[in-house]
């Protein structure tokens, strides 16, 4: 059975000139231990996309199945990353992971030992008393990461992650998520990230889809081969970072 | 043994360091400086901070305005997050400014200062560099390494010993 599977999902907003679609007819399914990476021009639909699968939103029309069952309300086996990293300013770096245990209804001597196995995972210790205004973004972010993390959640979803901040941040957040994505130990091995950057996709995910804008619909289902780790200076790389360019250029 | 000399530190994030490491790795190991900061739309200025910070840790080497991937720097970016925070550590350790505070911190006490006495410390030290700067920049690869901690709510500076 497929982790995930959505059913000619749309979505529509109400809108002064009538109904506003965003998202048109969206089917596919996410296999288990699948990085899966959704790309597409901005207004296409994909944040709220990943929003229908986390539950925070309901679609207008179709189907969102999770190991077989329909989503009813928000889905306690995800947990989200922000392009905005979404931190508490009052909090330290430490209460702002135990705060999406807290949510869920965890002791405080749980949260506090999932806390700290997470701050390990993501390389914060030595930060747990900061604040996230004492922070760099890179730093801000694995925060972000960590707190999703502790949830343990088996589908993590990531919205923009690593849009925010500089190249060579982003650089090191990228190889960081994959080296935690592919070790044993860790608790999820399902991803869903979406993001505006094709080579961001290229670099690592498994599959990528690609939705086209007005309304947002899918037009690729690409499996990416390329072994790990990737190089943006190889060619086969560089092949399928054009191939997907044009297949949005080509329906902007 | 004679004490490593003192000189300012670059106002750097570490982030960039390892980002730079993984792009001269992706690069086969050497660059232009300035190539690599046009690629990645960065500015040359802040680029030249990260390589300056590289070869402080031993990572990079810059000959001729180039970046050149050190060994330690490419074993850097082979090491999982932790064991590279531990490389980290040994080479701050190492640096004048870091070995200073690491005895300042021990004749204490209690292994800690306010911010205020090192910034005091910094003003002497190095008269020409700003010392909130400076202090912060300590405090956050400090914090990576963990080698220093810094509580605001107590204004306590203090060595990480765990």
């Amino acid at each position: 059975m497929a982790l995930l599977e959505l059913r000619n999902v749309s979505k529509s907003f109400a809108h002064a000139a009538g109904a506003l679609r965003v998202l048109e007819n969206i089917s596919f399914t996410v296999e288990h231990g699948e990085f899966v990476a959704v790309v597409g021009p901005s207004g296409c639909g994909k944040s709220t996309m990943l929003r229908i699968i986390n539950g925070l939103m309901q679609p207008t029309s179709g189907q969102v199945l999770y190991r077989g069952r329909q989503i009813d309300g928000i889905n306690l086996d995800c947990a989200m990353v922000f392009q905005s990293f979404a931190l508490m300013p009052w909090l330290t770096v430490k209460a702002n992971i135990e705060l999406g245990l807290e949510a869920r209804g965890a002791a405080p001597a749980e949260r506090e030992k999932r806390a700290g196995v997470y701050i390990d995972k993501v390389g914060l210790d030595g930060f747990e008393e900061a604040y996230p205004r004492e922070l760099s973004g890179g730093m801000k972010q694995r925060v972000g990461l960590a707190r999703a993390l502790a949830v343990e959640p088996q589908l993590l979803l990531m919205d923009e992650p690593f849009s925010a901040l500089d190249a060579l941040t982003a650089i090191t957040l990228r190889e960081e998520l994959l080296d935690i994505w592919q070790s044993a130990d860790m608790p999820v091995h399902n991803i869903i990230i979406v993001t505006h950057i094709i080579e961001e996709a290229v670099e690592l995910a498994d599959r990528i889809l690609v939705l086209a804008s007005g309304p947002g619909r899918l037009v690729a289902d690409l499996r990416v081969d390329l072994p790990r780790p990737r190089n943006r200076r190889k060619e086969a790389f560089n092949a399928l970072t054009d191939k997907v360019f044009s297949l949005i250029e080509e329906r902007a | 043994m004679a004490h490593s000399p003192i000189n300012p530190i670059p106002d750097c994030q570490l982030t960039w360091v390892f980002g730079l490491l993984e792009t001269l790795d992706d690069r086969g190991g050497r660059d232009d400086g300035y190539k690599i900061a046009r690629d990645l739309n960065f500015k040359f200025g802040d680029l030249l901070k990260v390589m300056k910070t590289a070869e402080i840790l031993g990572f990079v080497s810059t000959p001729d305005g180039d970046v050149v991937l050190e060994p330690l720097g490419k074993q850097v970016i082979e090491s999982e997050i932790n064991q590279r925070k531990l490389i980290v550590r040994e080479r701050l350790k190492s640096l004048g400014l870091f070995a200073y505070l690491v005895r300042l911190l021990q004749a204490q006490e209690d292994r800690a200062l306010t911010r205020e006495v090192v910034l005091e410390h910094l003003a002497m030290l190095l008269p020409n560099d700003p010392p909130e700067k400076m202090f912060s920049t300590i405090v956050n690869w400090g914090r990576y390494a963990e080698l220093f901690g810094y509580n605001k709510d107590e204004d306590r500076f203090y060595l990480d010993q765990d």
